[in-house]
């Protein structure tokens, strides 16, 4: 692809559209920033939301309404009445809904992959500015029907964030009739939303990266997008069809998945999975990208390994679509396909595992600095590790027959989710603060709430191990019912302390955001002298981005490279003349297209 | 710069926080725990004759993750503190090492594939080895919210089931024109099963997915309605008093589906099973 057409391109759609002012600007900008910032607020919201309920639902756990006490009485004196057997099983549906659609993923790709994609490519906006306002639009509508079906008669849906039919699919069943279908809706709605920003972001980066931007040069955050974005492509429109039949067989009278009139439950289970298990990486592959970055910037390092990093990305992507059957060992699958399955998912490990070694490489011999988004990257690191491995406990078919749907595996994913997940997005916060609002983080108030986050997070969700390993079952609203479980108790009673405390912890980080918004340090341009393109523009970068069009003469980890003036070389920063046939020679340039 | 040149954290606060709240959770657990014959923070026994090969497995990627976590663990630390910023000192300009690259991706392939295949052989044996001839049949279907469990009688056989015919008036889809099933009998959330002898399960669901879970057992299998499985078996070898219960989501009463298991010795099962008198007209259920 030429000059010419890049620049027409990037001209032709980031200033086509006139910057919208004033406080319309917050409504119906089509800027990607604005609209990443519009995805950031709102899922930082959703995230209190799925936060509390998580915290109502472990309260219950802890202090059942149904608990039978020594002297006859039920309840636990210290419950919460409200909480009866149906509404908890709305509240931990609803928190994995939430948390999974309306927070990780709008965090990740809506937030973060909008602020940044334009930013680090060199492009002047998304390709499609309208469809990417639309789909926030869409996200913030479904998220409204999601958690308007509290408000319902029966309820928010309580058939799991999995939906597992027929309990899902027959009114009978489960109840929630309205709530049910709402949740259908509400998720077809929300697949949407992230098909339209799919789209949008595969374009953007394949159309629109400036002059000189291979896609060889092109940060490690932007190859986790751009694979994330195709793997949405491909995953979200099997759950939204999933959906709309399990919709039609609540309302319509169909029978897709009702075995009663014919109808097939493990298709509802095939169908679910094969979007859940690449969603699984689409929850973490841009964690994974933007952590690779970070380390990278405090430890004045190149990725080691860039290349490696990038096919071990792609090979998530594809191995992420042939696994879904390990969610289905025990569903009664046919059993060749269970340990068929079962050695696919052992292969998808090794990409795990290459990804973990290239961070250490990254940090052996770096000039590391502390800040807070490290301190947050080097979490990410550490937990994905542990949820990697307890990830291979279940993989293992025969071990899977004994912890599957317990507690472990609770702790398995809360280990890739918020571990994973939330550590990344914090990492990314608080390196890219100071780009969105021009002003800088508390650094202070930043540790100490990563230490207490670090600290309770470990508290409340390591011990979940334990007690899915003594037996306990997930989704049950009151484990005091069984005898083989009383004696877990006292650790219920912990866990949930500490997931007090983990809640409670996110103020500091509430506040800390607020008050930076006016009395952070002036940022300037490029606080932490990192070498991509969205550090030579103003913070924050003025409607579209980039004065001239950069044009890029070098990959994106151009840190401490000997002889020059600088621990840094920025993307756009010609080779020093007198070195330059040294370096060009070992470094092979990519030309884009 | 000055935001980069931040010393390393002290975090050694929050972890002197971690050791006392976990040694304040530990005594919480001896203060309240109620009688069980294992530690609260690991494995329940294991009883059954399959639950020594899961352990096992377990015990080896137990081992396996451990080892791999230990040493990205002090890795890291390792780094962190050698590779700390301190002035003058630069980083280490380098893009990789493709021979490292082709050594840590070879061996954890090697790894992975080998517990897959192991994993498997055991998975095979489990679920895919024809029980004994001798091994009990007992039929147990579930519903919102418990178990219809149906036994042999005298003749050791239960009657036919068809996963079309669970129905409400028919909960375990007996074929009623087998003969087998005439002197079949049936209890409601109690089951029995004596040690020593391997047991198959005939499992089914009358309306939403169940799933049969004993931990003790190291047993779990969804029982999905339409279709009856007939592939798990098992063979307890020690006696006891268990609970089995449901462990897949089925409805607001999901938290208490459970059952009575027990495992008693051999005779005292016969002398249970004559005390259960059959149903004068069987064919249709419990």
């Amino acid at each position: 692809m030429s000059t010419t057409t890049l620049n027409h391109s990037i001209e032709s759609h980031g200033h086509e559209h006139a910057e919208v002012t004033g406080w319309r600007k917050y409504i119906w900008s089509l800027d990607h920033k604005i609209i990443g910032l519009q995805y950031l607020f709102t899922s930082l919201g959703f995230l209190f939301v799925g936060g509390g309920l998580a915290l109502l639902l472990r309260w219950q756990l802890a202090y059942p309404s149904t608990q039978v006490m020594a002297n006859g009485d039920v309840g636990n004196p210290l419950s919460l009445p409200f909480i009866n057997p149906q509404f908890y099983n709305s509240l931990f549906t609803m928190h994995a809904t939430v948390m999974v659609f309306l927070v990780v993923m709008p965090l990740l790709i809506g937030a973060f992959g909008n602020y940044l994609i334009p930013l680090k490519i060199g492009a002047g906006d998304m390709a499609f500015p309208l469809i990417n306002e639309l789909s926030y639009w869409v996200y913030v509508l479904s998220g409204a029907i999601l958690l308007g079906s509290f408000f319902v008669a029966g309820g928010a849906a309580a058939g799991g964030w999995t939906s597992y039919a027929p309990l899902s699919s027959v009114s009978a069943y489960n109840g929630t009739q309205i709530g049910q279908s709402l949740w259908c809706v509400g998720i077809f709605l929300n697949g949407l939303a992230s098909i339209m920003g799919a789209f949008n972001y595969i374009t953007t980066i394949v159309n629109m990266r400036a002059p000189g931007m291979g896609f060889f040069r092109m940060p490690l955050a932007v190859w986790s997008l751009f694979i994330t974005a195709f793997l949405l492509l491909l995953a979200v429109p099997v759950l939204s069809a999933a959906a709309a039949m399990l919709f039609l067989d609540l309302n319509a009278g169909t029978s897709f998945f009702n075995p009663a009139n014919g109808g097939q439950p493990l298709l509802w289970q095939h169908l679910f999975w094969f979007f859940g298990h690449p969603e699984v990486y689409i929850m973490i592959l841009p964690a994974m990208g933007m952590v690779s970055d970070i380390l990278s910037i405090f430890s004045r390092k190149p990725v080691f390994g860039y290349r490696a990093m990038v096919y071990a990305m792609v090979a998530i992507g594809f191995l992420g679509f042939i696994v879904w059957g390990h969610h289905m060992f025990v569903s009664g699958m046919n059993l060749v396909l269970s340990a068929a399955f079962g050695v696919s998912t052992m292969v998808i490990a090794v990409p795990s595992a290459i990804k973990t070694f290239n961070w250490l490489g990254t940090l052996w011999g770096g000039s590391i600095r502390f800040t807070t988004a490290m301190l947050n990257a080097l979490a990410f690191v550490l937990m994905f590790v542990i949820g990697g491995l307890s990830g291979i406990f279940m993989a293992s078919t025969p071990v899977d027959i004994f912890v599957h749907h317990t507690y472990f595996i609770v702790a398995h994913i809360h280990y890739v989710l918020f571990g994973g997940s939330i550590f990344g997005i914090f990492a990314g916060i608080y390196t890219w603060y100071p780009k969105m609002f021009g002003r800088m983080l508390d650094e202070n108030l930043g540790k100490i709430h990563f230490g207490l986050t670090f600290a309770f997070y470990n508290l409340c969700f390591f011990p979940m191990h334990n007690v899915g390993l003594g037996g306990m079952m997930r989704r049950i609203a009151d484990p005091t019912a069984y005898e083989h479980l009383r004696a877990l108790q006292p650790i219920n009673q912990f866990i949930t302390l500490a997931a007090i405390g983990l809640g409670f912890s996110q103020f500091i980080f509430l506040w800390n955001f607020f008050r930076s918004l006016r009395h952070g340090k002036p940022a300037g341009k490029n606080p932490w002298n990192a070498t991509t393109l969205e550090w030579i523009v103003a913070s924050p970068p003025g409607h579209g981005n980039f004065e001239v069009t950069p044009r890029v003469y070098r990959g994106a980890y151009d840190y401490s490279v000997p002889g020059a003036p600088r621990d840094f070389m920025m993307q756009n920063e010609p080779e020093p003349s007198e070195s330059s046939q040294g370096k060009a020679a070992g470094r092979k340039s990519v030309t884009a297209g | 710069m000055k935001l980069l040149e931040t010393p390393l954290m002290t975090r050694t606060s929050s972890f002197r926080g971690l050791a006392f709240l976990t040694a304040f959770a530990l005594t919480l657990a001896r203060a309240q725990a109620e009688i069980r014959e294992t530690s609260v923070w690991w494995l329940p026994r294991n009883v059954n004759m399959f639950g020594h090969d899961v352990d096992f497995l377990f015990y080896i990627i137990l081992f396996l993750t451990g080892v791999a976590f230990i040493g990205v663990f002090f890795a890291m630390i390792l780094f962190l503190i050698k590779y700390r910023y301190r002035p003058g000192v630069a980083a280490i300009h380098t893009h990789g090492n493709n021979a490292l690259e082709v050594v840590w991706t070879t061996i954890p392939a090697f790894i992975f594939l080998a517990l897959a295949i192991y994993g498997n052989e055991q998975w095979s044996k489990m679920r895919r080895q024809t029980p004994p001839a001798n091994a009990l049949p007992v039929a147990v279907v579930g519903e919102q919210f418990g178990w219809n469990v149906r036994y042999p009688g005298p003749d050791g056989q239960l009657g036919k089931m068809v996963a079309a015919k669970i129905s409400k008036e028919n909960p375990f889809g007996i074929e009623l024109a087998d003969p087998a099933g005439l002197d079949d009998f049936t209890t409601y959330n109690e089951l029995v099963f004596p040690v020593g002898r391997p047991v198959r399960l005939y499992l089914g669901s009358k309306d939403v997915i169940h799933a049969f879970y004993v931990p003790e057992f190291r047993l779990y299998q969804d029982m999905v309605p339409g279709r009856v499985y007939d592939f798990v078996w098992l063979k307890a070898e020690a006696t006891g008093n268990f609970q089995l219960a449901c462990n897949q989501l089925c409805g607001q009463g999901h938290y208490k589906m459970f059952g009575k298991l027990s495992v008693v010795p051999e005779l005292d099962y016969e002398t249970w099973a004559k005390s259960k008198t059959p149903p004068p007209v069987t064919m249709t259920g419990r």
